[in-house]
């Protein structure tokens, strides 16, 4: 990609001025990693921008072709490191699609289980992150209090904090122990306390809200051609969650829950305040969720007896071609791969949120000001992990 | 500065310019060594109280009881770092340019009355000069941005430019009212006045809001949050001193901490009774009564040790009252979201500038008038 240009602002023959490259990363507190954005200022106010990606690209497809089905289920950790068991679940449904495997009823209750608390763990970070980005430091540790939580309650069965590699295809690597379902109740019981501590906070905080509202605003209709997913899209008013409208795992079915979106609260529909307060309330709505999850948990195994043979010899699917998506914290995560019967597939793609939701960046910069693009960053939440790959 | 003088010309039997430039180091030296072990403290306060606030403990390891060592190993460690110059930086600009910043608060120091009689320059402008030194700060970092040559430190400069010098307009008029009410610009009248006649917050109902629009603007010139834009972690890096490092980095440091300090002292004094308390005990820290019974004849040992005990209960009831700001201070920057650049423009120019011209008038009706909740 080409270089922004810098243009004259104002050539008479008294004043000469022109606009300031300013490089907002790649290494910068908030950019969440290592996105680099060039800006055009004119002073305070960006008149253009251009976002560079591409500083931690780790070949994450090209390994996935180099690799067994089963073995590339680790490397997707890595991509939302933030959301490992929402990016396993995609891969293991995307490889169970390509066997035809059915998964035990079990299995299927507690992956919705740990995703929806992976989900609650993402967004906090997304919540205490922005707060940094706003300027207030105190949430962040808030948030992180309550991830500690989740982390070690994801622990238990999975064995890690961060890069689970828990959900795998044909189930989950291991049952649950004894009292986690009891603990994890214990947990949103905990929550739902801390999370009006969060909005008194920060949620309706005066100078929060002038920082966010009004900033950054994605039209419906402009969500929609930018290809926008997750609660960027549903900041933006269109109510699209594929838990609801695509049910991928069976209990999203069964359960009762709402689909936030943004409604405009504090001035245009879309606006960075929308954005986040949908991941604030996708938080509760994922509290029910684990609840009633947890209230329905069924007995029974939670590893079909295929997948135990999958590790002994490796999986051939058969010649096809299969996408399939899942609803991610911060948006769609979709996986398609082309199989032709070896042990490895020939193309891996991944669909990752972040990156198409970054897209978007670019044409909400222009015409704000230095903190506004902070804040503009911030609410689109990317992982820079998933954006790259 | 006078007494001191003489004291010294008493004490060596020297006349001229040796005992003069004596007491100026002396001044100088304490004062140095207050402003070093005071900011000392306060970094560690708000390390501490960031901390509770942030459900964690803070430093707790250094020096054994609750990291008390942590800022004096800190401004060791600063002291020993390398000092970097960018490779493209104005070598002498980037130099002297902390040494600017923290004269200008520095010199703030010398009008303090911390008690009566204890204040190293009693000037009959006191509360002018106060103001207009505490901007020989913004002469600093504008050469610290600009040498650093870093767009982040330009950045911050203009921004800190902009900030200080639209701010000094709303708390340079949220004074005058006090001003108006003890009718003196001498900082150690006021302690004098509101020793008499109760502290200056409750004089009028202006005043209240005089002394919150002098508090929110004191903000702003300290670049203390929500007002810390130049420094604005997430948007510039570190601002203008992100080129900084060790012990150049440090003089901004301490002049961030002693101009919270200026700005405390200034609020506690200027509103919530100086050195004196809000009930009557006496006339604490009056060292001219200790001089007046002197001369009246009857300096007793019991008397002359609770006249002490009195001025140095001024000196603590100050340093309470500051601290007691200093750590709202710091309450409003762990809790608050940080404003826009025009954002905080909007709110000096459209809200505390134009409040504090009311609290002039109204003051100055009131005073005309003889009005008030306090005796004049």
């Amino acid at each position: 990609m080409e270089a922004l240009e810098m243009y004259t602002v104002d050539d008479r023959d008294d004043v000469y001025t022109e606009e300031l490259k300013l490089n907002l990363g790649p290494q910068h507190p908030s950019t969440h990693g290592v996105l680099r954005v060039e800006l055009a200022m004119d002073g305070e106010i960006i008149t253009r921008s251009r976002a560079d990606i591409g500083y931690l690209h780790r070949c994450a497809e090209k390994i996935g072709e180099n690799v067994s089905y089963l073995q590339f289920n680790p490397y997707t950790d890595r991509m939302d490191y933030l959301a490992s068991m929402n990016n396993n679940l995609a891969w293991s449904l995307t490889v169970e699609k390509l066997m035809g495997t059915e998964v035990p009823e079990r299995a299927q209750w507690l992956r919705m289980i740990c995703a929806e608390m992976n989900r609650i763990a993402s967004h906090l970070i997304a919540f205490g992150t922005y707060g940094i980005d706003i300027g207030a430091n105190t949430p962040f540790f808030y948030a992180f209090r309550e991830r500690e939580s989740i982390m070690t309650l994801l622990e238990r069965p999975s064995g890690t904090r961060m890069l689970y590699n828990y959900i795998q295809p044909g189930g989950l690597r291991r049952d649950v122990d004894d009292t986690w379902v009891a603990d994890v109740l214990a947990f949103c019981d905990d929550f739902e306390k801390r999370w009006a501590e969060y909005n008194t906070v920060l949620s309706h905080n005066r100078i929060f809200i002038g920082r966010t509202a009004n900033i950054g605003v994605i039209p419906k209709d402009m969500a929609l051609d930018y290809g926008l997913t997750g609660p960027v899209l549903r900041g933006s008013g269109v109510k699209w969650d594929l838990r609801r409208d695509v049910p991928y795992l069976k209990p999203y079915d069964e359960v009762d829950f709402d689909i936030p979106v943004g409604e405009g609260t504090h001035g245009s529909l879309g606006d960075c305040w929308d954005r986040y307060w949908v991941r604030m309330r996708e938080m509760m709505e994922s509290i029910r969720i684990i609840r009633q999850g947890c209230a329905a948990l069924p007995g029974g195994e939670v590893m079909t007896k295929k997948q135990k043979s999958m590790y002994k010899t490796p999986i051939k699917p058969e010649k096809q071609n299969v996408y399939m998506r899942c609803e991610n914290p911060r948006g769609e995560l979709g996986f398609f791969v082309a199989a032709e019967g070896g042990t490895s597939p020939v193309r891996v793609h991944a669909r990752a949120p972040s990156f198409c939701n970054l897209s978007v960046l670019d044409a909400l910069l222009p015409g704000t000001m230095l903190g506004d693009a902070v804040a503009v960053i911030g609410s689109l939440d990317i992982v820079l992990g998933e954006v790259d790959r | 500065m006078n007494a001191l003088v003489a004291f010294l010309s008493d004490l060596t039997g020297l006349e001229g310019v040796l005992p003069l430039s004596m007491a100026y180091a002396v001044c100088i030296g304490s004062l140095l060594g207050f402003i070093t072990v005071y900011a000392m403290f306060a970094i560690w306060m708000e390390r501490k109280v960031a901390a509770h606030m942030q459900v964690r403990y803070g430093p707790m390891e250094t020096g054994g009881w609750h990291g008390w060592a942590q800022s004096v190993a800190d401004a060791l460690k600063l002291l020993f770092k390398e000092d970097i110059f960018p490779s493209q930086a104005n070598k002498f600009l980037f130099a002297i340019a902390p040494a600017v910043v923290f004269c200008g608060v520095f010199a703030g120091f010398i009008v303090i009355p911390f008690a009566a009689g204890i204040q190293i320059a009693s000037l009959n402008l006191g509360v002018f000069f106060l103001i207009s030194i505490a901007a020989v700060e913004v002469i600093g970092v504008i050469m610290a941005g600009w040498a650093s040559n870093s767009k982040y430190s330009l950045f911050g400069a203009v921004r800190e430019a902009a900030q200080v010098v639209s701010y000094e307009l709303p708390s340079a008029t949220a004074l005058i009212g006090p001003i108006l009410i003890v009718g003196s610009f001498q900082l150690g009248d006021f302690n004098t006045y509101q020793a008499n006649h109760g502290w200056l917050i409750l004089h009028n109902p202006f005043m209240p809001v005089a002394a919150l629009c002098f508090f929110i603007s004191s903000l702003a010139g300290c670049k203390r949050a929500p007002f810390d834009l130049p420094e604005a972690e997430s948007e510039l890096v570190s601002g203008f001193h992100t080129e900084y490092s060790g012990m150049r980095f440090s003089f901004f440091f301490l002049e961030e901490y002693a101009s919270m300090f200026v700005a405390s002292v200034l609020m506690a004094t200027l509103f919530f009774g100086g050195t004196t308390l809000p009930f009557n005990i006496g006339d604490i820290g009056n060292w001219a009564t200790y001089a007046e019974r002197a001369a009246a004849g009857e300096p007793s040992v019991i008397s002359g040790i609770g006249d002490f005990l009195r001025t140095h209960l001024g000196i603590v009831v100050l340093l309470l009252k500051t601290f007691f700001f200093i750590f709202i201070q710091m309450w409003l920057r762990w809790t608050l979201p940080r404003l826009r650049v025009d954002q905080v423009m909007a709110l000096g120019y459209k809200y505390l500038l134009p409040w504090g011209l009311v609290t002039v008038i109204g003051t100055a009706c009131f005073e005309a008038f003889g009005w008030g909740w306090l005796p004049h």
